[in-house]
């Protein structure tokens, strides 16, 4: 009752707020609110309507298409796209023989599907999780490196491409995750022994290039480990890049673990919880909640730095796309390789920042 | 509900807290010093003291949040050791409140009281939500059963934190300053439980300095300071006529201010 009547009281005294300001409306304040402003306005304008002609005129206007046009490319003065509509295989698919190439495309859908999915809260038990991974990395293996079902035997020395740049980027996440997530904990673990030893791991991996790194997995391993161990030199690259991605998410990871209140742990404690209950339900769902920004830039970093392969010798996107313009007539034409390969990276990680932003929003629920 | 009292009378003969000649340090801070309290079941024990003065420790080493170093703790017989077994099967008789609420921000207030029955006392998820809404019925709140903690006033998430314990069934409410965290106009609230809760026959170890609620509850109210219990009795003895220099001076700086 009382609440009521004060509500009341307010309503009687309170003003409609004036109304908010329109996009448009604040924009002209911005942009026109004296005559400096107005004179830097346009002029930035001119410049930017004067770029955009540019190039929409070469991408669009002035640009030759069709792979058969290419002698047309000579004397238009803008893109010469034939290099792409010639040279995309190579781009997408590397080395991989011509015919089998539906086989990686196939395999790169069900990674896309598995990744699409997983990202969807359903499946955020590790019950649904787990089969989900496992059945599409299966039949990924299964397309890609074939032996079953009739399907020619295609080892990982030829996998290429945007194919092989998804794969390291899916694996990496996929092994480094839980290992981040076991190495954050580590780091905390209230033995001195397993803490110092994980904390100097991380130290030790994080003080290393990535590029030393992935040398000592696929060069100098093959001398120190027994055969059996080994396996091919691309699980090995990947197995030292998901260390090297797992050491820098644990301390993201472990940063948002510290961002969450001791009380927090304690009443997980006194409600008789035990310490993987405590972790599984009350830390890590908090600990990635803070933690977000900093985990989804891992993975676009991540994303990025799997050109770096090319330096052992794997043909990933970047690697394909420098062997598309390689060849006689499509030398010149590196640009418009480069901006395809641009336009395929972009959508990766726009993909990914807009995925993260969204858990952002769907995370904060109940925080106000 | 059944079964706590049969468990209850299989006990009666068991103290519910019993520490004798407990000490504890922090570093070289000596927290606890030779501490003998008993509680019996069903008794209702109010601590107050100055700030530092080693209450909240005192009620953390009875469900090891803290260890002691010296001396020996038993809850309903069970001794507090290192044995995890019987650290467990304390904390699963003893509910605790803290200042600061500590609900699970990521979760609803259901999904709060729901969580250790499904996790720990392996009930099914039809059956935690009985007994949890019955709990929320009890602190009067049920209606909040959908929102987040962080959509409610102070007041109304320790009275969720206080059935989230009690969904335990525990035998055993520690309450560490349950209302120090709140606004004047939400203190009642949750004292009213408290109160609904004491004339239950729960056992409560209070530490708080609403001296009212000490008045109309406590069996007995223990004065600590730098440590030590300086003085323990019934309320009305330990208000009126208080024997220590220490719980006089005290007890004039919180009642006359």
């Amino acid at each position: 009752m009382a609440r009521a009547s004060t509500t009341i009281e307010c309503a009687t005294n309170a003003r409609a707020a004036p109304p908010p300001l329109s996009t448009g409306q604040q924009m002209v304040r911005n942009l026109f609110g004296s005559v400096t402003d107005t004179v830097i306005t346009i002029i930035c304008a001119v410049v930017l309507v004067w770029l955009a002609y540019h190039v929409i005129d070469w991408a669009f206007i002035s640009s030759v298409w069709r792979a058969e046009d290419e002698p047309l490319c000579r004397e238009a003065s803008g893109a010469c796209w034939s290099v792409i509509d010639a040279r995309h295989r190579i781009i997408l698919f590397g080395l991989f023989p011509y015919e089998e190439h539906w086989r990686s495309a196939l395999a790169c859908l069900v990674i896309i599907v598995t990744v699409i999915a997983s990202c969807f809260s359903w499946f955020w038990t590790v019950k649904r999780l787990a089969p989900l991974w496992i059945t599409g990395f299966a039949l990924f293996y299964l397309l890609m490196h074939g032996g079953l079902f009739g399907l020619s035997v295609i080892t990982p020395e030829r996998w290429g491409g945007l194919a092989l740049t998804i794969f390291i980027f899916a694996s990496v996440s996929l092994i480094g995750m839980p290992l981040s997530v076991l190495l954050a904990l580590g780091r905390r673990s209230r033995l001195p022994v397993i803490a110092r030893l994980v904390g100097l791991l991380i130290d030790l991996v994080r003080s290393l290039p990535l590029l030393t790194i992935l040398f000592a997995a696929a060069v100098i391993t093959p001398f120190v480990m027994p055969g059996w161990l080994q396996g091919d030199k691309l699980y090995r690259v990947i197995a030292g890049f998901a260390l090297f991605f797992a050491c820098y998410q644990a301390e993201n990871i472990r940063a948002g673990l510290q961002s969450i209140s001791t009380g927090q742990d304690e009443a997980g404690l006194t409600l008789g919880m035990s310490y993987w209950h405590r972790v599984g339900y009350i830390q890590l769902p908090q600990a990635f909640r803070n933690a977000l920004p900093s985990i989804i830039n891992q993975f676009v970093i991540t994303f990025k730095e799997t050109s770096i392969v090319t330096i052992v010798g794997f043909f990933e996107v970047l690697a394909s796309g420098h062997a598309a313009y390689g060849t006689g007539e499509w030398t010149p034409h590196y640009i418009e390789v480069y901006v395809f390969i641009g336009l395929i990276y972009f959508i990766f990680v726009f993909l990914l920042s807009r995925y993260g932003a969204y858990l952002e929003k769907r995370l904060r629920v109940g925080h106000g | 509900m059944a079964e706590s009292s049969t468990t209850g009378n299989a006990r009666s003969g068991v103290a519910a807290v019993s520490m004798q000649s407990v000490n504890k340090w922090f570093d070289q801070f000596h927290v606890l010093k030779d501490i003998n309290l008993n509680v019996s079941v069903g008794e209702k024990i109010v601590i107050c003291g100055p700030s530092g003065s080693g209450k909240s420790t005192l009620i953390r080493c009875i469900c090891k949040l803290e260890d002691h170093q010296q001396g020996v703790i038993e809850v309903l017989g069970t001794e507090l050791n290192e044995d995890v077994a019987n650290i467990d099967e304390i904390r699963s008789e003893v509910g605790m409140v803290f200042q600061h609420f500590n609900l699970f921000p990521h979760m609803t207030v259901l999904e709060n009281c729901t969580i250790a029955l499904k996790l720990v006392r392996r009930k099914s998820q039809r059956e935690a939500e009985a007994i949890a809404m019955s709990y929320l019925d009890k602190v009067r709140i049920p209606e909040q059963a959908n929102k987040y903690p962080g959509e409610l006033s102070g007041g109304q998430q320790q009275r969720v934190a206080i059935a989230r314990s009690l969904c335990m069934n525990p035998e055993i409410m520690l309450f560490d300053e349950p209302t120090s965290a709140l606004d004047p106009e939400m203190i009642s609230e949750v004292l009213d439980v408290m109160v609904s809760l004491a004339e239950e026959g729960m056992t409560m170890l209070c530490v708080t300095h609403e001296m009212g609620f000490a008045r109309r509850v406590a069996d007995r109210v223990i004065f600590m300071d730098e440590g030590e219990i300086v003085e323990q009795n019934d309320p009305g003895t330990f208000f009126e006529n208080p024997v220590n220099e220490r719980t006089k001076l005290f007890l004039s700086q919180i009642l006359h201010h």
